[in-house]
């Protein structure tokens, strides 16, 4: 337990984290939507966000004099991409060790702009590693003073902090992530420091139609340039059992360290021995050591059920990330799980080193 | 929600995983029995594998393409029961694990979607061995353990009872905790009727729906789908009945009657209502 919180503070005081890229927003003092087409972060970024991720994000920017692809093909096509392959090192107690280098994902981005600003349509599509699969497709409309929007296809849905580490405790266990994108509407607010989000959804994370409930999600959270903090909550009226999530998420910059957290809670009626109510938390540090240099302590919490004591989960993650030149990066990390010792998966070690590319 | 979010911070600072005391690998508290090592069987694969792995997401009304991982759903889920991405191909062909989608997956070989465990390491090979095994041998499950004074029951694992449905089911699957003596079926054990669009089935308009296409997916327990032309689905409450009285009644290996209406003794159809709604 001691080194434990060693480690922890040791994180707090010097750190940031791995694959989640909301600290950017949060070191940044901006909104997602600043760099990216969806209002809601992820995906394809737009022209302020090509330029940032080309010139501010790497520590040696190679000056291409605009020879570089930047994705925008013309005013109403643009293109996106991103490759992650990974070496990776796995130990699972009482298994032989893995190593493997594997594609862990790529990606293709694609939005149609019918009306600049205005109207699109968006496309995420996952191409590797296996077969391609959609994971958005959605047309988007904006008013003509962009304080409010509306999606209508299938979507990742608003809730909490839109990590990249879709395997975070508090990304996983609610189950709302961008493995499980849902097909439905979405509306959008954008009220100066102010923004929200409100979707219904068929509740079958991708999958046809399946009963007459409907999932409802709704974010809203209020952004400063130094803080942020949101609320989030979501409904699943589903026969297979009802489904209630709330939790808050909040950012803050303390010099050059942009910290996250999130807190949620479960109360899922869809097991079959009966409700079960969960807590799930998450606290990352993001520490830009310099320029295109980031450090990332993570450390999350997990009971899969109040009412049964001693099974509480937590995971611990360390990720150095830099990224030296545009469109690439680089990342080391591990992870450690720390969970009940019959099993032997909770409690596996994992290391990795990852190339990202992406523009 | 107050004391949520500080027992949430609290924990995530500390971080206190559980000593696991009284818990089964799973975290689930200890009832009956001891775990049960890792083998080509059903039952442990479900123990080892599809409980504590797949069921992170696989589970509850938003499990993704609709496959439920739990005790409850998953053999009757799997086995013979085509896939939604590519639906030419069982999830589970009993006999061959190379054409099983499940296998497909886990090895990375599918050719839609990504490696599962998605977002987790993949199950070591060893383990997937295992589940190659179980398949090659058939793909059984042993029937629950039955004695005289529990009978064999059914129930409705797609849909379920009293569902509502905003579009027809790809099939009814129905499984039992037992061998059930499947000669019955084509005798017309099996009936699905709608209400004639009252919602009533004491009326006298109702519609018997036939035929119905019967597939026995399992024997051992039993596992059957029931699939309906599309033609005859139309928004209207249905109700399906299986006869467990009289003499087309469905029974057991040792000729004993299953227990269909649940009341603890043989005999008893079974019945289970669902309602195809018209689309929102």
């Amino acid at each position: 337990m001691f080194a434990r919180v060693v480690i922890l503070i040791v994180g707090l005081a010097a750190a940031q984290a791995a694959f989640a890229e909301p600290y950017f927003a949060v070191q940044t003092g901006l909104k997602c939507m600043n760099c990216h087409s969806n209002p809601t972060g992820g995906g394809i970024r737009n022209a302020f966000g090509r330029t940032w991720s080309q010139t501010v994000l790497p520590s040696h920017p190679i000056d291409l004099d605009q020879q570089s692809l930047s994705g925008e093909i013309s005013r109403y096509l643009s293109i996106g991409t991103n490759l992650r392959v990974d070496g990776t090192y796995l130990d699972v107690p009482h298994q032989p060790t893995q190593n493997n280098f594997d594609i862990e994902e790529a990606r293709l981005y694609l939005e149609l702009t019918a009306i600049p600003d205005r109207l699109s349509i968006y496309f995420d599509q996952r191409i590797a590693p296996g077969g391609s699969n959609n994971l958005e497709a959605y047309v988007r409309y904006w008013s003509a003073n962009h304080l409010w929007y509306v999606k209508a296809g299938q979507m990742y849905l608003p809730y909490g902090w839109r990590l990249e580490d879709d395997t975070a405790f508090v990304r996983e266990v609610p189950g709302i992530n961008m493995f499980t994108p849902d097909r439905g509407v979405e509306v959008g607010l954008e009220l100066g420091p102010w923004d929200a989000q409100f979707a219904v959804s068929n509740g079958t994370a991708g999958a046809p139609e399946n009963d007459r409930g409907k999932q409802y999600s709704a974010l809203a959270q209020f952004v400063q340039p130094i803080w942020r903090v949101g609320v989030s909550a979501n409904f699943n009226d589903a026969d297979a059992g009802t489904r209630r999530l709330g939790g808050i998420f909040a950012g803050v910059r303390t010099g050059p360290i942009a910290w996250l957290g999130e807190a949620d809670y479960v109360a899922d009626k869809s097991f079959p021995d009966g409700e079960r109510k969960q807590q799930v938390g998450l606290l990352e540090a993001n520490w830009l050591m310099r320029k295109g240099h980031n450090l990332k302590l993570t450390a999350e919490y997990f009971d899969p059920d109040d009412s049964v004591d001693e099974d509480e989960r937590a995971r611990y993650s360390i990720v150095y990330e830099h990224t030296p030149i545009q469109f690439v990066q680089l990342r080391l990390g591990a992870r450690v799980y720390d969970g009940i010792p019959q099993n032997d998966l909770d409690n596996r070690r994992f290391a990795f080193l990852q190339v990202n590319g992406y523009f | 929600m107050r004391r949520v979010l500080w027992l949430s911070i609290s924990a995530t600072l500390l971080g206190c995983a559980g000593n696991g005391e009284g818990l089964d690998a799973n975290g689930r508290p200890i009832m009956s029995g001891g775990p049960i090592p890792l083998a080509p069987t059903f039952e442990s694969i479900q123990q080892n594998v599809f409980t504590p792995i797949c069921t992170a997401c696989h589970a509850g009304a938003a499990a993704p393409v609709g496959l439920r991982l739990d005790e409850a759903s998953s053999y009757a889920m799997l086995v013979g029961t085509a896939s939604v991405e590519v639906p030419a191909v069982h999830r589970v062909e009993p006999g061959n694990p190379d054409a099983s989608y499940l296998i497909q997956k886990l090895e990375g070989t599918a050719p839609v979607g990504g490696r599962m465990p998605l977002g987790s390491p993949p199950l070591p090979q060893a383990t997937i061995d295992v589940i190659r095994q179980w398949i090659t041998a058939g793909a059984q499950r042993a029937a629950a353990a039955t004695s005289a004074a529990a009978p064999a029951t059914i129930i409705g694992v797609e849909p379920q009872r009293d569902q509502i449905l905003d579009r027809p089911p790809r099939e009814i699957l129905l499984s039992s905790d037992a061998a059930l003596d499947t000669s019955a079926l084509q005798a017309g054990a099996v009936t699905l009727m709608r209400s004639g669009g009252d919602g009533s089935f004491a009326e006298g308009n109702e519609v018997t729906i036939a035929p119905l296409r019967i597939d026995v997916r399992s024997l051992e327990p039993t596992v059957i789908a029931i699939e309906i032309a599309p033609q005859d689905w139309t928004p209207d409450s249905y109700r399906l009945s299986v006869a467990g009285a009289g003499s087309i009644a469905m029974s057991d290996r040792s000729g004993a009657a299953i227990d269909g209406d649940n009341d603890g003794r043989a005999g008893g159809d079974f019945r289970m209502d669902f309602e195809i709604g018209r689309p929102l």
